[in-house]
């Protein structure tokens, strides 16, 4: 009796461990099909043959789709979000978002809609993690890895590592700074960003 | 022995400029500083990028766009312009060789025999079958590079890394990643041989050829990275301090280092650490 009733706690557990994993499983591959897909649309958006304009235009597109934009506007912004005011943290979100879609289409101007492959994904904490490369002929694979939340229902992406390096913490890195050297005040950094999608 | 002099005054011209920097950071960076600093600064330490020689760091990275600017891009163009890519390949892949026993030491410092066994093997293969070094013949085999450094060594082994630094012409560093440096150029049989036989030209001309080499395959990379930059020097210290952290951290667990950079580290200009070209080593990964 006592034995029956171990090995029912024992099936019990066991089936409940596996329905918790078979979700988390089905995440992670649903996580990969999400960058798979991405990454088509992307060799599409910044293909060589693309023209500038229409570069930018569609990469704004993607960029407000799949990417999670106010949580990473807050992220860049640091310590300094709490000590903004609304007006200021409205207009940085509307300023930023502007300046990451024609930064990165022009940093991503040497990209030539390469092969991309997913190699892989894990979850870290509440987020996804997959793993991908982009090869390029006669030079070695970049890595890029993806972290994607999930909370809304859909996948939202909140950080890049090109080559093992975050791009959301050098932005961060780079807004304190210029916000750091105008004496601390955020309106240094509004400024430099209105001017420099103006002379874009 | 003149190369041998010149060295050794090198060495301690270095130590001695470092003695300099570490008394200016006793323990926390900027600790003593904040103390004597006004209100909007101490605020500003928060995020002080561990960087408290910032304004000297600033000229000496203008200086260092200057000399880019007006030497190494015009001459990496050219370089580009003149040979052609199977040609350069070899120039990498020769140097890349070359920098084989020093990243080899390196695994076996860290205790990382898989990757010492790696690059014995890269070296043996390369130098033999591949002429010299001049064609990569162990990587299409499986057996990709790996970068491997003294800076990485000295950070496994729990040195702290000291405040950024960015030297003249070589760019972006700290103490512990200059320290590496020299020891990786003593240890280095190349640069050894050399100074026996009285031939720093050729040190110096490995030196620049790898400088070239780095910067013809990263000339629109940086120059787009520069253009849309707010603060290129603010991006250029994050992507640095980032990427060797990265490096340090694979190295300290086990994982593969995602993103092995070629060369030990550095390179002759400030930013040229954040490489794209990079080899992951995949058969780790997959393994994992």
């Amino acid at each position: 009796m006592m034995r029956r009733s171990v090995l029912l706690a024992t099936l019990a557990l066991s089936l409940g461990l596996i329905c918790l994993a078979a979700p988390r499983q089905a995440l992670a591959q649903d996580a990969r099909a999400f960058v798979g897909a991405l990454g088509a649309q992307a060799i599409q958006v910044l293909g060589p043959s693309v023209p500038p304009a229409q570069r930018v235009a569609r990469f704004r597109a993607l960029f407000r789709d799949d990417f999670d934009v106010p949580n990473i506007g807050r992220f860049v912004l640091g310590r300094y979000w709490r000590v903004a005011t609304p007006q200021e943290q409205e207009e940085f979100l509307t300023l930023f978002q502007e300046y990451i879609v024609r930064a990165y289409s022009a940093r991503l101007g040497e990209y030539g809609g390469e092969p991309f492959r997913v190699t892989g994904a894990r979850p870290t904490g509440e987020e996804t993690v997959v793993t991908s490369e982009i090869v390029r002929p006669g030079g070695s694979p970049i890595q890029v890895d993806w972290y994607l939340d999930n909370r809304a229902g859909r996948y939202k992406i909140t950080d890049v590592y090109v080559a093992g390096v975050s791009m959301k913490v050098t932005q961060r890195d780079e807004f304190a700074a210029v916000i750091q050297r105008n004496g601390g005040r955020i309106e240094g950094l509004l400024a430099l960003l209105r001017q420099k999608l103006a002379a874009s | 022995m003149r190369a041998c002099h010149l060295r050794l005054t090198l060495t301690a011209a270095f130590a001695a400029a470092l003695a300099v920097a570490g008394c200016a950071v006793p323990g926390a960076p900027g600790a003593s500083l904040g103390a004597s600093l006004g209100a909007t600064q101490s605020a500003a330490l928060d995020d002080s990028f561990n960087d408290p020689l910032e304004e000297t760091n600033r000229a000496i990275f203008a200086f260092n766009q200057a000399v880019d600017q007006a030497v190494l891009i015009p001459v990496a163009k050219t370089y580009r312009t003149v040979l052609p890519p199977p040609v350069r390949q070899s120039v990498h892949d020769f140097l890349q060789n070359l920098n084989g026993p020093v990243i080899f030491g390196n695994d076996l410092l860290q205790g990382r025999f898989g990757l010492a066994a790696d690059t014995l093997g890269r070296l043996a293969i390369n130098t033999t079958l591949g002429i010299g070094g001049m064609f990569d013949v162990a990587t299409p085999i499986g057996i990709p590079h790996h970068s491997n450094d003294l800076g990485v060594t000295l950070a496994t082994w729990g040195f702290a890394e000291g405040p950024y630094v960015v030297v003249p012409v070589l760019g972006s560093s700290n103490p512990r990643d200059l320290i590496g440096k020299i020891g990786d150029s003593f240890a280095d049989p190349g640069d050894y041989v050399a100074a026996q036989h009285n031939l720093l030209w050729a040190s110096l001309a490995r030196a620049a050829v790898s400088g070239i080499d780095v910067r013809s395959r990263n000339i629109e990379n940086l120059a787009d990275i520069e253009k849309t930059a707010l603060d290129y020097y603010a991006t250029i210290r994050s992507l640095y301090r980032q990427r060797r952290a990265t490096q340090i951290r694979h190295e300290r667990s086990t994982l593969p280092n995602p993103t092995p950079v070629q060369g030990s580290d550095g390179g002759p200009l400030p930013g040229i650490s954040y490489r794209f070209a990079n080899t992951p080593q995949l058969r780790e990964v997959s393994a994992k």
